[in-house]
C-alpha cells in the first residue's frame, strides 16, 4: 500500500515538473482545430510542417473534425476552459462567439505588423471588423456561382449560360432540361437543384437581385416577407411547383446526396467548396455567374471562413505567428491547393495557383468576378437560431405541404422574436 | 438469504479497488450529469459566458414554447405506437422461434441482427427502401398495381419511423420473451392437454399469464427507449442544417443546447422528459403488483 502511494506521488511530481518546464521555455505547443474532411487534415498538416520548419520554437497540434462535430467539440472545450489556441470560424457565427467573450482581440498584433491587411479582399474583412478591432481574420472565402452540366446542355441543344443570362433565361433552360427519359411519369433529369433551407445557396441571392433585403442593417427586423422579397420567393416556388423543373425536398432527399454531382440535375448554385467533389464526376461541367433578375439586378453571396484565437490561450504570441503564416503568400498558396475555397489575398487569387487548378479545368475567374456584385452573408449575434427559425419554418413549403404566403406571414414574426431575444 | 462468498479482510480492499472504476464512473458520469442537468435547468446559460440564476424561467417558458409542445406531442404519439408494437410483435416472434426446428439459430440471429448494427447505417438503407420514386418498397407496391406512397413525407413520416424503430427493437424484446417462454415448465402444457385444452386455451391460460413478467419488462424498457428515441428518427427525417420533419423531445433538447446556445432551456426539457418517464414507471410498477404473475 505504502509503495503505491509513494509511486503515485513520484509520477505526479514528474508530470507536474514536466508541465512547469514547458511553460517556461520553448518550444511551445499550440493546438489548432478546424472543420473539414479527412483529406483536409493532410493539407493542414503540410502547412503546419512548413510552419514548424520556419519556426522551430512552436509546435502545432492540428485536429480536423466534420462540420457538425466540430461545433459541438469546440463549444465543449470552450465551456471546459480548455479551448484550442487557434480555431476555425464561420463568419456568420463569429458574433455568437465574440459577443460571449471567448475570442481574443488580435488588433494589437495586426498593429505590430504594418500593412498586414493590405493585400486582402476588403469585403472578406468586413465580417470580422468591430469597433474595437479584429477578433478574427478571414482565411478564405466563397462566392456562389451557377454550375451547369455541359453534357446535358449539349444533349438538349441549349446554349450555355452566359454573363447576360437573366432569371427568365435560366427558368426556360431549366424547364427544357427537365426530362422524363423513360416516359413512366416520374422525372429522371431535373433542370435545377438547390437546397432552400440556408440562404447562402440560392434564396438570399434571389432576394437581393430582385432588389429586396434579407434583414435590416442593425439586425432588428427580418425582411424576407416584404413584397419585393415575395416576388423572388414566388419565382423559386414556380420553379418547383409550376414548372416542376426543380425537385422538392422529398424528391431530392431520396437520392441521399448532391443531385448535380449525381448527374441527375443539370444546374445548381453553390460555392467553391463543391469543386473538389464535382471534379471526380464523369460528365463535363463549368461555371457561370448568377443570372440577372427581371428588375435588372444581379447579386450573389460571399461568405468566409476565418481564424480566431481563444481569449484564454496561454500562447497568444505563438498563435498569432501561426495565423500570420497561414495568411502569408506561402500559406495561402498551400490552402488554395485544397481547391475548396478562394484565397483572401488578391495576389494569390489572381495567380495560377488559383486560376489554373489542376483537379478540374473550369472558368475559375467567374468566382473572382462575382465579387463585383457579391453581398456579405449577414453576421450577427443569434444568427444560428434566426437562420434555423426561417429554414425550419419555410421547410414545409419546399416539401409541398404549405402555402408560400401564409407561411411567410408566420415565419417573419417568429424570426423577429429571435432577433429581439438576442439583442 | 445471502449468496456467494463474503469478502474478508484484505480482500475487501481489492474488492473496493476493482469496483472503483465503475463506481467512480457512475458517480461522475451518471449522477454527476443528472445533478448538473437539474442545476442548469434553473440557470440561464449559453455555455460560453457565466451561468446566471433564472429560477423557474426555463420551466415556465416551456408552457408557451410551441416547438417544445410539437416535439412533446410527437414523442407521445411515437411512444403510443412504438411500445405496443414492440411488445406484441416481439412476443409473437419469440413464440414462433420457441420451438425445435432446423436452423432455428439462424432465424434468431436474423431477428437479433438489427440490435447489433449501427443505427445510422441501417437508417440510410431504410431511406433507400422508403424512397418515393426510387425506393424498393414503392417498386413492389407499383408492381402489384398500387400507387406509390411518399413514405417519408411529413404526413406519413411518423408511421414510417415507428416501423423502422420497431424493426430495430424486435431482437431485444424477442430475447427477453424467449427467456420467459423457456422458463415455463413443459408439464403445464402437458397437464392442460390431458385436460383437453386446445392451442388457444393453452396460449391464453398458460403462456400469457406466465410471460407477464417478460411483458412487464419489455414494456418498461421500450417505454424508456421510446422517450429517448433519436437516431433512426433523426436519420430518416432530417432536413438541412440539423432540422427534422418529425422533431421529438430529444431532438429539441439537442437543438436548443448545441445550436441555439440555450443550455438552461435544454436542461429543463430534459428534466421534464425524465419526470414524464418516472411518472410512467410509477404507473407501471403499480400495475405490476396487480397484474404480473410470478410463479
Amino acid at each position: 500500500m505504502k509503495r503505491i502511494v509513494l509511486l503515485s506521488v513520484l509520477i505526479a511530481s514528474m508530470l507536474l515538473s514536466a508541465c512547469a518546464s514547458q511553460a517556461k521555455q520553448g518550444p511551445v505547443t499550440i493546438s489548432f482545430m478546424a472543420w473539414g474532411d479527412p483529406e483536409e487534415l493532410a493539407v493542414w498538416q503540410q502547412i503546419v510542417d512548413d510552419f514548424q520548419a520556419a519556426n522551430p520554437n512552436i509546435k502545432v497540434n492540428v485536429e480536423v473534425s466534420d462540420w457538425d462535430s466540430y461545433w459541438t467539440k469546440l463549444k465543449t472545450l470552450l465551456a471546459a476552459n480548455t479551448p484550442p489556441d487557434v480555431f476555425a470560424m464561420d463568419a456568420p457565427l463569429y458574433l455568437d462567439y465574440q459577443s460571449r467573450g471567448v475570442l481574443l482581440n488580435i488588433q494589437p498584433y495586426i498593429d505590430k505588423t504594418p500593412g498586414f491587411l493590405d493585400g486582402f479582399y476588403p469585403v472578406t474583412l468586413e465580417a470580422y471588423k468591430l469597433p474595437d478591432g479584429y477578433y478574427g481574420l478571414p482565411r478564405d472565402f466563397q462566392t456562389v456561382v451557377l454550375y451547369y452540366n455541359i453534357d446535358m446542355f449539349n444533349a438538349a441543344g441549349i446554349a450555355y449560360p452566359t454573363v447576360d443570362w437573366t432569371y427568365d433565361d435560366f427558368r426556360t433552360a431549366a424547364k427544357s432540361l427537365t426530362i422524363d427519359k423513360n416516359g413512366d411519369g416520374t422525372i429522371d433529369q431535373w433542370g435545377f437543384t438547390s437546397d432552400l433551407w440556408d440562404m447562402e445557396l440560392f434564396w438570399s441571392e434571389a432576394i437581393w437581385s430582385w432588389g429586396g433585403e434579407v434583414i435590416n442593417a442593425d439586425h432588428t427586423q427580418t425582411l424576407v416577407g416584404e413584397p419585393i422579397a415575395r416576388e423572388a420567393w414566388q419565382f423559386m416556388y414556380d420553379l418547383m411547383f409550376t414548372d416542376k423543373s426543380m425537385p422538392d425536398t422529398n424528391t431530392s432527399g431520396q437520392y441521399g446526396g448532391d443531385l448535380f454531382q449525381a448527374g441527375i440535375a443539370a444546374m445548381t448554385t453553390i460555392g467553391h467548396w463543391a469543386v473538389p467533389g464535382y471534379a471526380t464526376v464523369e460528365f463535363k461541367w463549368d461555371v457561370a455567374p448568377m443570372p440577372i433578375s427581371p428588375s435588372g439586378g444581379r447579386a450573389t453571396s460571399v461568405n468566409s471562413a476565418g481564424f480566431v484565437v481563444a481569449k484564454d490561450s496561454k500562447y497568444p504570441d505563438a498563435s498569432w505567428e501561426f495565423i500570420k503564416y497561414c495568411l502569408s503568400q506561402t500559406g495561402q498558396a498551400r490552402l488554395t491547393e485544397l481547391g475548396l475555397a478562394i484565397p483572401v489575398l488578391e495576389s494569390v487569387a489572381n495567380s495560377p495557383v488559383f486560376l489554373e487548378q489542376t483537379m478540374v479545368n473550369i472558368n475559375q475567374q467567374v468566382f473572382l468576378d462575382s465579387l463585383a456584385f457579391a453581398r456579405m452573408k449577414p453576421v450577427f449575434k443569434g444568427y444560428d437560431e434566426w437562420a434555423s427559425t426561417i429554414g425550419d419554418g419555410m421547410a414545409p413549403i419546399w416539401l409541398g405541404e404549405a402555402d408560400l404566403n401564409t407561411t411567410l406571414d408566420t415565419v417573419v414574426p417568429e424570426a423577429d422574436a429571435v432577433l429581439a431575444k438576442n439583442k | 438469504m445471502e449468496y456467494g462468498l463474503k469478502p474478508l479482510g484484505k480482500e475487501r480492499f481489492w474488492l473496493l479497488l476493482l469496483l472503483a472504476p465503475t463506481i467512480i464512473g457512475l458517480i461522475l458520469g451518471a449522477f454527476g450529469s443528472i445533478l448538473a442537468t437539474i442545476v442548469l435547468s434553473f440557470m440561464r446559460w449559453d455555455l460560453l459566458s457565466k451561468p446566471v440564476w433564472a429560477g423557474l424561467e426555463n420551466y415556465t417558458a416551456l408552457f408557451t414554447n410551441e416547438k417544445f409542445y410539437i416535439a412533446l406531442t410527437n414523442t407521445i404519439k411515437f411512444s403510443a405506437m412504438y411500445v405496443p408494437g414492440v411488445v406484441i410483435i416481439s412476443m409473437f416472434v419469440a413464440i414462433l422461434l420457441n420451438r425445435k426446428i432446423r436452423g432455428i439459430t439462424i432465424f434468431r440471429t436474423i431477428y437479433f441482427l438489427p440490435c447489433v448494427t449501427s443505427a445510422v447505417a441501417t437508417a440510410l438503407i431504410w431511406n433507400m427502401i422508403y424512397g418515393k420514386d426510387t425506393g424498393i418498397l414503392n417498386y413492389f407496391i407499383q408492381s402489384l398495381g398500387g400507387k406509390p406512397i411518399c413514405w417519408l413525407c411529413t404526413n406519413n413520416a411518423m408511421l414510417s419511423v415507428v416501423i423502422v424503430n420497431i424493426w430495430g427493437a424486435i431482437g431485444e424484446g424477442m430475447i427477453i420473451f424467449l427467456a420467459g417462454l423457456t422458463a415455463i415448465p413443459r408439464e403445464y402444457y402437458e397437464a392442460a392437454k390431458v385436460d383437453g385444452a386446445n392451442g388457444a386455451h393453452q396460449f391464453f391460460r398458460i403462456t400469457i399469464p406466465l410471460v407477464t413478467p417478460s411483458i412487464f419488462f419489455v414494456t418498461l424498457i421500450s417505454t424508456i427507449n421510446a422517450f429517448q428515441a433519436y437516431d433512426y428518427i433523426y436519420m430518416l427525417t432530417r432536413r438541412s442544417q440539423g432540422d427534422s420533419s418529425v422533431p421529438v423531445v430529444v431532438f429539441s433538447i439537442y437543438r436548443n443546447a448545441w445550436n441555439f446556445f440555450n443550455y438552461g432551456g435544454a436542461s429543463a426539457q430534459a428534466i421534464e422528459l425524465a419526470i414524464i418517464v418516472i411518472a410512467l414507471m410509477a404507473i407501471y410498477f403499480w400495475m405490476e403488483k396487480r397484474y404480473v404473475v410470478y410463479e
